[in-house]
């Protein structure tokens, strides 16, 4: 029963983590721009999609002129573009140039019959019902619509992510290790640890993979 | 502007908080590693004036300075962000 449901809760949390990422980190998309434009629009429930208030496009709480950019893509299927500033906060791209974006977008349009492929590089979702889209980050021409990115940055950046959680989980333990578990055992009491540890180490050492599970277990120690 | 500002006095508040973590992790370690260092034997000195020396000669040793890297990398990392999305 306890063990089911700190699975269910840990897999949420991946999920959310996961989701979480998905929608802040970069991802390049192959299109063609087909308009450029800015539109008055009404920010109410999904303003958490949009750029903060304060960040200079905006000018009131609810409706505010944001510029648009519509794109089709490789496979037909078309695709609208915000262009907001991102502000100084989060999410962290610290973007401040779209008006420049913008007008490079609009030389960059083109026709399905003499196409200009360009990857852009963007953030967010594009959910119709939500009226929410992704934010265009910045954009260069391409060869083709069949050019492909290998995600460096954000493999970068997810790794780098699990070394804080890994640093932060060693500093947690060495926080536990030396203040508080002095305060609350025995003497005697971590003395009978450290043996039964000692056994268990003896015992995992015989195998390889004892040793290596040791290895690892030491990394957190 | 003034979202600029926000984000170097709260990014700056922030850091200190992490700078103030990182360091007391790293004395503990220290500390830590200087006690399993005494207890291993072979040491002519008692066990307090081991550790204190020991100590001493961390505050002034290297390790404990790149601690301040905690304030360089995020301002570089944002620098680095700024010129990548804006001016290129």
């Amino acid at each position: 029963m306890w063990g089911a449901l700190k699975w269910t809760v840990g897999l949420l949390l991946l999920v959310i983590v996961g989701l979480f990422l998905h929608y802040t980190l970069p991802q390049r998309d192959v299109v063609r721009i087909t308009n450029t434009y800015n539109r008055l629009t009404t920010v109410g429930e999904n303003a958490i999609f949009y750029a903060t208030p304060d960040v200079g496009t905006a000018e009131s709480g609810t409706t505010r002129d944001i510029r648009f950019i519509e794109a089709v893509r490789p496979n037909g299927k078309v695709i609208v573009y915000r262009n907001e500033d991102t502000g100084w906060i989060w999410p962290p791209f610290f973007k401040y140039d779209s008006s420049n974006l913008q007008a490079k977008a609009s030389d960059m349009k083109s026709t399905a019959e003499a196409p200009k492929w360009v990857a852009i590089t963007k953030y967010g979702w594009r959910i119709a019902w939500l009226s929410i889209y992704p934010n265009a980050i910045s954009l260069r021409p391409v060869e083709g619509p069949d050019v492909s990115f290998f995600p460096w940055l954000n493999i970068t950046i997810i790794v780098v992510l699990v070394l804080l959680v890994l640093i932060i989980r060693r500093m947690w333990l060495q926080f536990w290790e030396r203040m508080v578990d002095p305060a609350v055992k025995s003497v005697g009491q971590t003395l009978d640890d450290l043996d039964a540890s000692a056994d268990t180490a003896r015992l995992n050492a015989r195998t390889r993979w004892g040793r290596f599970r040791a290895w690892v277990g030491s990394l957190f120690r | 502007m003034i979202g600029f500002v926000r984000l170097v006095v709260f990014g700056f508040v922030g850091l200190s908080v992490v700078y103030l973590l990182v360091s007391a992790y790293s004395r503990s370690v220290e500390r830590e590693r200087l006690e399993k260092e005494w207890d291993a034997g072979g040491v002519d000195q008692g066990r307090d004036t081991y550790i204190l020396e020991g100590m001493k000669r961390y505050q002034h040793g290297l390790r404990r300075k790149l601690i301040a890297l905690v304030y360089v990398i995020p301002a570089v990392v944002i620098a680095v962000i700024v010129y990548v999305v804006n001016h290129q």
